[in-house]
């Protein structure tokens, strides 16, 4: 009672009824209490409180400021496949403008929803492949931007894979240089996600909320990546800079 | 969709970033095991006599049951104040002041109480290795000391808090059960016969047994800084439940079954007195460093507790907004720490100081505290069952949980009142409950609105939210 049975692989009914207490929830909209839901389900009432519980841990539904009623968590994103408008003309023109000026790789991606997603790869530089980034966000410096602007990370980076002898795999020290990515506005990585290959990446972000919207990254050799790159670095936010009225 | 705010009134704390271990450590060390292992069974016996362990097996029940009560709430929101925070969404203004007031004399007296008791056990410690003890400048530097050790570790970003605290408090649980383990078999010289016990006697012990459990639900101040709040915090309080009234119950059987000729209740310092009979005398420093440790993690965690408190006292308008202040860069609550240690420390160090004996300090402090709980844990049981009608969730196993916990928690306040009546304590406990009185009739003079909407909450915000876009 007081704590709430675990659910195994074993519990086909409890998964349905927690996946339609989740429908259920979409369904009615923000606000919908633990009554109506169980009335809807014709669920007995002790279920579906459990289930509401339960889901409330692992943050898919939230509760209101009332404590009665229930609205999707922001983690039930995460069960869609994020819809990403293609940039307008203007941003992909900021973008082609900075490919003009560098001989690496310039890429553009959407952070929004808590996904990564590119939205403008480079077509002469090939960045990783799209479930690659998507998956391991620990190892990419796009990536990176994302994990840094969580309130809690681990959830959305649950893997953290070594994908060459670079990447870094301990939590701590992930922790720190995400800390530092959120203090510096940069995101690097060398040859971790590819041997041979580095990313900076810097945000671009709402200027009303603050929110994260997009990342610009800039892709070259690792050892040229790891160099201090000041020039390149005032390059790629002064084009985020101008991404900003475009892409908020 | 209903207004959201967007931010959380209790921001500032460094939100969710407490891993479960940190989290149950607040909770275990804010019970201090080690240190009621040694001291309460014999408290005990003295009514039980050889029924001390179905009264502690009754307390544990009971903290269950408490605990069971507690997670009707901190499985649905997340506070930093506490039992405070949680009442207010139950009973109201009236009650969460109530429970308020409670818990600032509970909190606070046991973190006076706790530093007392390191202070004592480190002096024993350092005499039993040869070293001179028991002056009274000694003692009251150590206490002033502590208190200094003590601000810096709550005062320390949290995750750094809890680890400390959790280091000290396995340490200490890990002593201590090495110590029992050695300690199962002795067999102390017979003394006086053991009282017969009779329903009575046991009742009359679950006291003094549930009074070596208050501080368990110390991780509930903890809601806002732990990862998975809704998850973890309801589990901790009850493990920590559970595995208390586990060591007590061993304990109390090693100590039990080591006088089993008589003498327990009559012994000062049983635990003590089993060593003796063992021969074995590094036991004894073993004891003090486990007891001392285990003292050391209940200031940490209680003064945790207290500082968040206070905390949201402050950011619901009841005590002056200024101690609602965080420290921007180690996001723990400074301005509340400020106001809050001196009188920990000041009040046990004066009573020394004043040669009152450090036992008896400790003693009269624990027995302060221990009402302070009992009726923050009473507001709480009645609460839960209110709660849960209130946002329509109410089944039948939360109030009968209410309906056997809170007429014996109920009963056990009777039994504090009469047990205690005629000496300093209920005068003591008198003027707190007056000053607690003056505070709520200035309240409702001048902060009428500010009263009627205590309860503030780590609650949903709109970016928690998802939205249609």
């Amino acid at each position: 009672m007081t704590d709430p049975a675990p659910l195994s692989g074993r519990q086909p009914r409890a998964v349905r009824s927690a996946l339609a207490v989740l429908e259920e929830v979409v369904a009615s909209g923000p606000g919908v209490t633990a009554k109506e839901i169980s009335a809807a389900l014709k669920l007995p009432q002790a279920t579906t409180y459990r289930l509401l519980n339960l889901l409330v841990g692992e943050e898919y539904l939230v509760r209101l400021p009332d404590l009665r009623g229930f609205a999707l968590g922001r983690r039930a994103a995460r069960l869609a496949l994020p819809v990403v408008p293609r940039p307008p003309a203007a941003a992909r023109a900021v973008v082609e403008h900075l490919r003009a000026m560098v001989r690496w790789g310039v890429h553009l991606a959407s952070l929004r929803g808590g996904t990564l997603t590119l939205v403008d790869p480079d077509p002469d530089h090939p960045p990783s492949e799209a479930a690659v980034l998507a998956r391991y966000p620990h190892a990419s410096a796009l990536g990176r931007l994302l994990l840094a602007d969580q309130a809690d990370w681990r959830a959305v980076a649950r893997d953290l894979r070594p994908l060459t002898a670079h990447t870094v795999t301990g939590a701590a020290e992930l922790g720190a240089r995400l800390a530092d990515v959120a203090a510096s506005g940069l995101a690097r990585q060398c040859g971790e996600l590819r041997a041979d290959r580095g990313c900076l990446a810097v945000p671009v972000r709402d200027p009303a909320t603050g929110a994260l919207v997009a990342g610009l990254a800039l892709c070259g050799p690792a050892t040229r990546v790891a160099e201090p790159n000041d020039e390149l670095v005032r390059l790629l936010r002064e084009h985020a800079e101008r991404l900003v009225p475009l892409l908020a | 969709m209903p207004h959201l705010r967007h931010r959380s009134p209790v921001h500032g704390l460094d939100r969710r970033n407490l891993g479960p271990a940190e989290v149950l450590a607040q909770s275990v060390a804010g019970a201090a095991p080690a240190a009621a292992m040694a001291t309460v069974p014999a408290i005990v016996a003295a009514t039980a006599g050889p029924g001390t362990l179905w009264s502690f097996a009754v307390a544990t029940v009971v903290a269950l049951l408490i605990g069971s009560c507690i997670g009707q709430f901190t499985r649905r929101m997340a506070a930093a104040g506490s039992l405070y925070s949680l009442t207010a969404q139950g009973l109201g203004p009236a009650g969460a002041f109530g429970s308020g007031v409670a818990l600032l004399v509970g909190y606070g007296v046991l973190a006076m109480a706790a530093l007392t008791g390191s202070a004592i056990y480190l002096d024993a410690l350092v005499a039993r290795l040869g070293g001179t003890g028991g002056s009274r400048p000694v003692l009251v530097a150590a206490v002033c000391v502590l208190a200094v050790l003590a601000t810096a570790g709550v005062l320390v970003r949290v995750r750094l808090s809890a680890r400390v605290v959790l280091l000290v408090e396995a340490v200490s649980i890990t002593v201590m059960t090495v110590v029992f383990l050695a300690l199962l078999g002795a067999d102390a010289p017979a003394g006086p016969p053991p009282p017969d016990p009779g329903p009575g006697g046991i009742a009359a012990g679950v006291l003094p047994a549930l009074g070596a459990f208050i501080g368990f639900e110390a991780a509930t101040a903890m809601g806002v800084e732990a990862r998975r709040p809704f998850r973890t915090v309801p589990r901790v309080v009850t493990w920590t439940a559970g595995a208390a009234g586990a060591l007590f119950l061993f304990a109390a059987y090693t100590q039990v079954s080591g006088f089993s000729a008589g003498g327990l209740a009559a012994t000062p310092e049983p635990v003590l007195t089993l060593v003796t009979a063992r021969g074995e005398p590094w036991i004894a420093v073993l004891l003090d460093v486990g007891i001392a440790m285990s003292f050391a993690a209940c200031t940490l965690a209680t003064l945790g507790a207290l500082v968040r408190v206070l905390f949201s006292m402050a950011r619901d308008g009841i005590v002056p907004a200024r101690l609602g202040a965080t420290h921007p860069r180690l996001r723990t609550p400074h301005a509340a720490i400020a106001v809050a240690l001196p009188v920990v420390a000041a009040v046990p160090a004066a009573l020394l100081a004043a040669g009152v004996p450090p036992s008896r300090v400790l003693a009269e402090l624990l027995t302060v505290a221990t009402a302070g709980y009992l009726v923050a844990y009473l507001l709480i049981c009645l609460a839960a069952p209110l709660f849960l009608r209130r946002i329509g969730e109410l089944t039948t196993p939360p109030v009968a949980v209410t309906a056997v916990a809170a007429p014996v928690l109920l009963a056990v306040l009777a039994a504090f009142v009469v047990s205690e009546w005629g000496g300093a304590i209920p005068l003591v406990i008198g003027l707190l409950v007056l000053a607690g009185g003056v505070w709520w009739g200035w309240l409702r003079l001048r902060r009428p609105r500010e009263l009627a909407g205590i309860g503030a909450y780590d609650e949903t915000v709109a970016d928690d939210v998802l939205a249609r876009p």
